[in-house]
């Protein structure tokens, strides 16, 4: 195209297509296209394509229901985490006031934010498990079918690597499955279990830097059950309405098939 | 989840999420890829948002999405392709709605590389001028141009390869 005509530029040709000229300019370029039929049909091409492209993407401009969580990454957002742990926070202390009243009196002494965590432990199990294993249809966020996805994404939030999520069928419990919960403040996971009977317990993983190694640990309040141990970093609870002995051997369970 | 208020960063970003997401796939060969990139910018963007200098907010998320693809989604997996969902109710008064000849401007579109089409998609797409692209890619303007002409020289070739059917050129 510059042998014919120097003063049209291929480069022109494409600001023309591309409706990047101005309007002297565009009459220019018309009447060069006008006498030449071989850069009319190319531009023409050009022009095509265009619209072809902006055609097959316009259907993309639309928004989606998750478009607010997506500029809301959990690690982005400051005050959720906050938020989540005040309400665990009250949650503890109204399930306190309502089902272990003994514990009540020691709450008002001391704030319950000064408790060391190898004490909030067993009770946030406790409220973990009234809370969840009561629930028939929405007891686990993630169902045992999608185990593998469930380690992973605790495993992550968490900050365990290689998570395993305790096999317990050898003592007649099969999971149910496992969701994210505040432990401290912090993303904690849960994994429940079921027995034949119907019977469920609760498996409660928190992180809490303050955390202090301890020996096997037990606690119970009415009927409910709670094993716990810190190792580590890590604090786990084993929570139940079955037999103080059977709580027992999950919780050797646990603790042998948990990482240390 | 709750929306954030739309004067602060994040609010504009989602306000301008639904025509990067038209951007992210028009870079990318599936809608499970755009999405990703689209992801990927937006967290980016949320990390950075200290160097933004508070001028044209959509500019310099396109110049973070385009490097991103640019120097990022190379050599990734180019299996598993997902065809176009979306764009096929669309009202497209200029172009025939033949599904095949979309395939065939798809699949020519997929043959390029990662710097043609991103060249492409700003001129066309995002209704760059070309001094504007090469800002955005930090290239010189000479570079966008033959890059722009090869990206078309191309496609155009694709499309004629089999000569079953061309676009319909406008009169």
């Amino acid at each position: 195209m510059n042998d014919t005509n120097p003063s049209v530029t291929e480069a022109d040709l494409h600001a023309y297509a591309d409706g990047q000229l101005p309007e002297t300019a565009r009459a220019r370029i018309e009447a060069f296209l006008a006498d030449n039929p071989d850069e009319a049909a190319m531009v023409a091409e050009w022009q095509a394509q265009n619209s072809g492209i902006r055609s097959l993407f316009a259907g993309y401009e639309k928004t989606k229901e998750t478009d607010a969580l997506l500029v809301s990454p959990p690690r982005a957002v400051s005050s959720a985490p906050k938020r989540a742990a005040i309400a665990a926070a009250a949650l503890l202390v109204f399930a306190l006031g309502a089902v272990s009243g003994h514990y009540a009196p020691a709450l008002f002494e001391k704030p319950e934010l000064q408790l060391a965590a190898s004490e909030t432990l067993p009770k946030q199990a406790e409220t973990a498990f009234m809370v969840y294993a009561a629930e028939v249809r929405h007891p686990v966020e993630v169902f045992a079918n999608e185990e593998a996805h469930l380690a992973t994404w605790l495993g992550k939030r968490l900050a365990i690597e290689n998570l395993k999520i305790p096999n317990l069928q050898a003592l007649g419990f099969k999971l149910v499955g496992g969701r994210l919960l505040p432990v401290d403040g912090r993303p904690g996971a849960m994994f429940m279990y079921e027995n034949q009977a119907g019977e469920r317990l609760t498996v409660l993983v928190g992180r809490n830097k303050e955390n202090r190694t301890t020996s096997f640990r037990f606690a119970s309040s009415d009927n409910l059950e709670t094993f716990y141990w810190i190792d580590g970093e890590l604090g786990y609870a084993v929570t139940g309405e079955i037999s103080r002995d059977m709580l027992r051997q999950v919780a050797e369970e646990c603790y042998r098939q948990f990482p240390s | 989840m709750k929306t954030p208020a739309p004067e602060t960063f994040e609010g504009q970003i989602l306000a301008l999420l639904p025509s990067l997401r038209r951007y992210s796939r028009s870079l990318t060969r599936s809608d499970a890829d755009g999405e990703d990139l689209l992801q990927d910018c937006v967290e980016k963007v949320l990390t950075r948002r200290g160097q933004w200098r508070g001028l044209n907010l959509r500019g310099w998320v396109l110049t973070i999405m385009t490097n991103l693809y640019r120097n990022g989604r190379r050599g990734k997996a180019r299996d598993g392709l997902v065809e176009l969902d979306a764009a096929v109710e669309l009202a497209a008064p200029d172009v025939p709605a033949d599904p095949q000849e979309r395939a065939r401007l798809d699949d020519a579109l997929n043959s390029l590389s990662e710097e043609h089409r991103a060249v492409l998609m700003l001129v066309v797409i995002e209704g760059y001028t070309y001094s504007e692209v090469a800002a955005a890619l930090d290239i010189p303007i000479g570079t966008v141009m033959s890059r722009l002409s090869r990206a078309r020289q191309r496609v155009a070739e694709r499309l004629k390869a089999d000569n079953i059917i061309t676009l319909r050129r406008p009169k």
